[in-house]
């Protein structure tokens, strides 16, 4: 029991409980799961914030809101439980490191690949979880969604490795 | 029987209570680490895959039959084809630029990863983005049609049951090649 709190599990136990939570979350709130409204309320409230430089009052705090928040704090638990909180600045298989990866590459392949990431999903309609939760409820849009996102991102992943010189090497364990 | 549907303050609280459970499935599974999406593209660990098919085919199977005894309703937002398809392809592209996708992105920024602190921004800036581009996107993607005969969910393309048992074996039987081929390399985070 202690091992299950503390280790990491095998994905046939993870694939099982998000089954089983999707499923869950649908009976308890009757309403497609995601978070993209949390994230479109907290970019405007940013915007805000800006802007007038200066904070009028909290932002709402709804189901979303309190789902990104529970995410927050589930992960920070379960991190520090299994002992895998570590403080890290560079992306683990990262080939940026140094000053200028810290405060160029990293912070310009976050920023860029976060804006494509959203962007995408804002197009699709729904965020990542969203999306998996509709493929299980066989959402034709998700299984195109997914399977588009997968295929997309292992044709870029390829595309820059061989640009990076990477390609062919066949090196193992290279992270 | 029906959903709770919860309202008020319990839905608050319910979200909150499903948030923690979701971040510490996160945890837990890989899923929240840079390396466990990376990995599937570049084919060397097929843990963040094997997931999504196990969670697929038990996660279908269930919600039928949660959805026969009126326990849930379908409940997903409408998307449209040339949507999803040229979101899925912008998403894949930023996914192997950052490795995270939103939820990920908290939790393992929560875990300590503050270079994933850099992927939320990208991502909140990406949301006025979205609502500059609305009015030309209602004009272009959002109101051609399909190519195909597009049904919202894939029940149209099949007869009772059956897009159940199909995606449900065919997940499974992917599951098992993705297994013994690819494998897992142990999901440990470097």
């Amino acid at each position: 029991m202690i091992k299950f709190i503390t280790g990491k599990w095998s994905f046939y136990i993870s694939g099982v409980v998000i089954a089983f939570l999707f499923v869950l979350t649908l009976y308890i709130l009757d309403t497609p799961v995601g978070m993209s409204d949390a994230y479109l309320m907290l970019s405007e409230y940013c915007r805000d914030f800006i802007y007038k430089r200066r904070i009028d009052e909290l932002p709402m705090l709804d189901w979303q809101t309190g789902f990104l928040g529970g995410i927050l704090i589930g992960a920070l638990i379960a991190s520090i439980v299994g002992g895998e909180w570590k403080f890290k600045i560079f992306p683990e298989g990262g080939s940026s490191k140094g000053f200028v990866g810290f405060s160029v590459i990293t912070p310009l392949q976050g920023i860029a690949g976060g804006f494509l990431v959203m962007l995408g999903l804002q197009l699709a309609g729904d965020s990542f979880l969203g999306q998996w939760a509709a493929a299980i409820q066989l959402s034709t849009g998700a299984w195109i969604f997914l399977l588009t996102a997968l295929i997309f991102g292992g044709l870029t992943t390829f595309l820059l490795s061989l640009k990076a010189g990477e390609a062919g090497k066949g090196k193992k364990g290279g992270d | 029987m029906h959903p709770l549907a919860l309202s008020g303050n319990y839905r608050i609280a319910a979200g909150i209570v499903l948030g923690i459970l979701f971040g510490i499935l996160l945890i837990k599974s890989g899923l929240a680490w840079r390396k466990t999406l990376m990995d599937i593209f570049n084919l060397k660990d097929a843990s963040f895959l094997k997931t999504f098919l196990v969670s697929v085919s038990v996660g279908t199977a269930l919600f039928y039959f949660a959805q026969r005894l009126e326990l849930v309703n379908i409940n997903f937002r409408p998307v449209y084809f040339w949507g999803a398809l040229s979101g899925g392809i912008l998403a894949g592209v930023g996914a192997s630029i950052c490795g995270l996708f939103p939820s990920s992105a908290v939790a393992s920024a929560a875990s300590g990863r503050s270079y994933a602190v850099w992927v939320i921004i990208g991502m909140l800036l990406a949301m006025p983005a979205t609502g500059m581009l609305s009015k030309f996107l209602s004009k272009t993607i959002y109101s051609w049609s399909a190519p195909f005969n597009f049904c919202e969910r894939l029940d149209g393309y099949f007869s009772g049951g059956m897009a159940v048992i199909w995606i449900s074996s065919i997940s499974i039987i992917l599951t098992l090649f993705l297994h013994f081929t690819i494998g897992s390399g142990g999901g440990e985070e470097g």
